[in-house]
């Protein structure tokens, strides 16, 4: 019997939160912390500006962040703002899909800024009117690597499943994490890149996309780093997650990502001149550089990566997929063409998706 | 170094070791702190001298602070005599 085809991606489903803030306004209301504990404040500002984003949408109104004075209170937060930017983004991708809540077979919740049981793909059950039959596998602690592991992970299933049609969705609710009583070095880095954003990708099995000019997952690779867990992650307190993050993650991306991708791509019979289109996690500029640098694209080939940085920040998992989404919007990819969809996170790890239009 | 410099490099020394929790053997006065401190612990490193002496180190300083001796030198020339250590003080590793 003949094997189906891959799954397909059909769309992405994007949400923001409505409250967009610029950098400096952010830098001016943060200026009050930081005043209150540093000499030169000027020097913060300026690592901020260097993260090249130039906003963010909040969860919630600038206003309202200093009453967010204990972990549950930024936790209730991301439940109930979680909810309502993943409904909207799940309702975006099915629209764009030409597809029903009641379609959806499989759904997939990514998150690293919160929790909650049962978990927001449980809340979204009830207010999208999603079958009982769903099956519902959320996934936490992934990070910033969780849109592509999602997407992969989602791609195996439906392998199993070629006329199904699941939902990957990822929700970061990135500012709610945000630690004001952290003077770290690795918290302000944080506090100037990450942002806050909900994508929902709608993927078919390959039966079911069958004739849909849209690209397929032709294989999934993951590659774990041994001994560098201590690159990035969350110390979990009582004030919440504080971030864990090292100068070394660019060093690890460039010294190692090239020759994974090299080898992924090799055994599909492919090379990096092959790739017409790069999908990167748009971790900050020194790791969009790093990832550059280590398959030495050149600058035009992450552009995209770039430009969703400096319009919403990174947004932990949902940033791959925003990135995604973008490129599904521009339709300039034709019949053949090939993809590299890829996201490094905590572990320290890479996810490697091939896409082939 | 002068006496006083000395004292502004251990107070560094303390400070990287139990405020920034910066491992490792302490570099000789002379070292390169770029090749000792990744670009996080640089700046960790930067901002608490600025926040400790009250002193704002430019990029021109960066530039002339390579090492802790000339870090030293820095804090002394610029910094405000009431935030500096006793030049006495200290003497222990």
């Amino acid at each position: 019997m003949a094997r189906p085809p891959p799954p397909a991606i059909l769309s992405v489903g994007r949400a923001l939160p409505p409250n967009h803030v610029d950098q400096e306004t952010l830098i001016q209301a943060l200026s009050v912390y930081w005043g209150a504990r540093h000499f030169n404040v000027e020097r913060l500002a300026d690592v901020h500006r260097a993260a090249k984003v130039g906003g963010r949408h909040l969860a919630l109104p600038l206003s309202e962040y200093p009453a967010l004075d204990s972990f549950q209170k930024t936790n209730d937060a991301f439940i109930r703002v979680g909810t309502d930017v993943g409904e909207a983004a799940i309702r975006a991708g099915l629209a764009a899909a030409g597809l029903e809540p009641g379609d959806v077979d499989h759904l997939w919740f990514v998150t690293v800024t919160g929790i909650s049981t049962p978990s927001l793909d449980a809340k979204l059950m009830n207010r999208l009117g999603l079958k009982p039959s769903v099956k519902r596998t959320p996934i936490f602690g992934l990070g910033c690597l969780a849109g592509a592991a999602g997407l992969a992970r989602a791609s195996d299933a439906l392998r199993a499943f070629p006329r199904e049609v699941g939902v990957l969705l990822s929700v970061e609710l990135c500012s709610l994490t945000l630690q004001r009583d952290d003077a770290s070095v690795a918290n302000l880095v944080a506090t100037g890149l990450f942002g806050d954003g909900a994508a929902a990708v709608v993927l078919a099995g390959g039966e079911r996309a069958d004739g849909a000019l849209a690209p397929r997952i032709v294989a999934t690779r993951s590659v774990f780093y041994p001994d560098t867990e201590w690159v990035m992650g969350w110390d979990v307190g009582d004030s919440g997650f504080k971030v864990v993050l090292s100068a070394k993650v660019p060093e690890v991306i460039e010294s190692r990502v090239g020759a994974d991708v090299d080898a992924f791509l090799g055994e599909h019979g492919l090379a990096r001149r092959d790739v017409r289109h790069w999908v990167a996690h748009t971790g900050g500029p020194k790791v969009i550089e790093a990832f550059r640098r280590a398959l030495d694209l050149p600058a035009a080939a992450l552009a995209r990566s770039w430009r969703s940085l400096q319009e919403v920040g990174n947004l932990s998992s949902a940033s791959v997929l925003f990135v995604l989404g973008d490129f599904l919007d521009a339709r300039d990819a034709q019949p053949g063409d090939v993809g590299l969809l890829a996201a490094m996170g905590p572990g320290f790890s890479a996810e490697l998706l091939l896409l082939r239009w | 170094m002068t006496e006083r410099e000395a004292a502004v490099a251990r107070e560094i020394l303390r400070m990287a070791r139990e405020e920034l929790k910066l491992e490792g053997e302490p570099p000789a006065p002379d070292e390169p702190l770029g090749a000792r401190l990744d670009s996080l612990s640089l700046l960790a490193l930067v901002v608490a001298v600025e926040d400790r002496f009250h002193l704002v180190l430019t990029d021109d300083d960066a530039a002339h602070a390579r090492s802790l001796e000339d870090l030293a030198r820095i804090v002394v020339a610029r910094a405000p005599p009431e935030r500096l250590p006793p030049a006495a003080a200290g003497g222990a590793p």
